[in-house]
């Protein structure tokens, strides 16, 4: 195996990895975003609602991620919306802006259903008698969900909300496939460049493990240090 | 004479096809503590909470403080939460908010309620915390508290809200036989100071010296009621007998 490759194409490597960063990171606020709301409806009192946010949830879950990429791509076009081409943004970037917000939303909409339920779920996993204590004390059920059970459902969501995260991650390689930047992109230029099919892989794997495992090790930190707060 | 603060007439609640209670008339005056004894499985819980509506009766009507709390315009969003801050609840099994100190416990509700500051607040949660003993327990954990302790303070932050009416489910039997004492002990205390109570509970000593009046309770109807010394002292109902001679 040789890696010589990379006194060239080093930066190539980083320059994705950047993106990838920078995607997973949009696309994990804009799905933790979606997924509360839907969550929020999905437990809340009204039918309608929570018939849209399972339908939303059940959707997503049962297509592909690559169909989904393709239909939000394309359909997004086909149906007049275009994100304004920024030139300082796409170069900052090194992408064309536009398709890099296709990636977001695209990654955003697929991760909020997985949100939803792992909130949904929380929520659902405290107790009815801290629901019945709060609403006891005059607390409206919004006041409730907020200051009493929410913030006691996070805590116990934040092993499978930081697994979500570490997923984003991982499964924004799929927006290569759109030409965006990313870190399997960038790594698929260098195969091609370099006529190695196989190496620069191995790189591009190393760098994704570097970004997921220092970050699953803060989310264990953080999730210690609130348990040592009960 | 006394004025009636919690009027209940023909209260009907099923869960389903189950009928847990059957119509009952009742009431609670001003400075009274009434106590709800009976079998297991013959409504007394439910009974209770009804009143402040945690279980939505099927049936009957329920006025609190001169308002009919079942009325459809009261029994729901705000109108509901502000008939429910003038009644405190105690559970069985305490509900304390286990992501916050003793402290932000009791301060929780009349601050995000009642709207009052973090100062005046935590004066009174400070004395009210001092009357049961606790004081150095304010920045402790719920985890970190005995059953008595947790229900002590699980009354305490009802009291924060200055209720006009305290509602206890079951307030001891959670607890282990050693801390009961310390918790009655709280409820006669508040008892002595005039507040109004409802009391449901399998605690017969504590019906008989405190209750002001003592509701028997059968199958989902108040079979017997009385003073304590009467219902105790010479039950008239077979079952209020039957079950008196079991518990005492």
């Amino acid at each position: 195996m040789k890696f010589n490759f990379l006194e060239k194409y080093w930066s190539y490597y980083l320059i994705g990895a950047k993106n990838t960063i920078l995607l997973a990171i949009l696309a994990v606020a804009f799905g933790v975003l979606i997924g509360l709301v839907l969550a929020l409806a999905r437990v809340g009192k009204n039918k309608p609602l929570g018939f849209v946010a399972t339908a939303y949830v059940e959707f997503i879950r049962g297509t592909p991620l690559l169909v989904q990429l393709f239909i939000i791509y394309y359909g997004l076009q086909a149906i007049g919306i275009r994100f304004p081409d920024i030139p300082i943004v796409s170069k900052v970037l090194g992408i064309n802006f536009a398709d890099f917000m296709a990636g977001v939303i695209t990654m955003g909409v697929n991760s909020g259903a997985y949100v939803c339920e792992i909130f949904r779920s929380g929520i659902q996993s405290i107790d009815k008698g801290q629901t019945e204590a709060a609403r006891s004390l005059g607390l409206s059920e919004r006041k409730a969900l907020r200051f009493v059970v929410i913030p006691q459902a996070i805590r116990n969501v934040l092993p499978a909300l930081g697994n979500e995260f570490i997923v984003v991650i991982k499964e924004s390689s799929i927006v290569s496939v759109i030409g965006i930047a990313d870190l399997m992109y960038k790594a698929n230029t260098v195969r091609g460049n370099t006529y190695q099919p196989f190496e620069p892989l191995l790189v591009a794997a190393l760098m994704y493990f570097l970004i997921t495992f220092p970050l699953s090790k803060l989310l264990a930190r953080i999730e210690r240090r609130m348990r040592a707060n009960v | 004479m006394s004025e009636r603060i919690i009027e209940i007439k023909g209260l009907k609640k099923s869960f389903g096809k189950l009928e847990v209670l059957r119509g009952i008339d009742s009431h609670v005056d001003r400075g009274e503590v009434v106590v709800i004894i009976g079998p297991s499985g013959s409504g007394k819980s439910t009974f209770l909470r009804c009143l402040n509506l945690l279980e939505a009766p099927t049936g009957g009507k329920i006025w609190f403080d001169g308002a009919e709390i079942t009325d459809r315009k009261e029994c729901r969003g705000a109108r509901l939460d502000a008939h429910r801050r003038d009644m405190g609840m105690v559970f069985q099994h305490f509900n304390l908010f286990p992501h916050m100190s003793v402290l932000e416990n009791i301060v929780l509700a009349p601050m995000k309620v009642r709207g009052i500051g973090r100062a005046e607040a935590e004066k009174t949660a400070l004395g009210l915390l001092e009357r049961i003993g606790l004081s150095e327990k304010k920045d402790a954990h719920p985890t970190q508290l005995s059953g008595g302790q947790k229900q002590r303070i699980a009354i305490v932050r009802a009291l924060a809200m200055k209720p006009k009416v305290m509602l206890f489910d079951e307030p001891t039997s959670a607890l282990d036989p050693e801390m009961v004492g310390e918790v009655l002990a709280v409820m006669k205390d508040l008892a002595a100071d005039g507040m109004t109570m409802a009391v449901v509970t399998h605690e017969m000593r504590f019906a008989r010296e405190v209750g002001s009046r003592v509701l028997f309770m059968d199958e989902g109807l108040v079979t017997e009621e009385g003073t304590p010394d009467e219902l105790f002292g010479n039950p008239q109902n077979p079952r209020t007998k039957e079950f008196l001679s079991k518990v005492t």
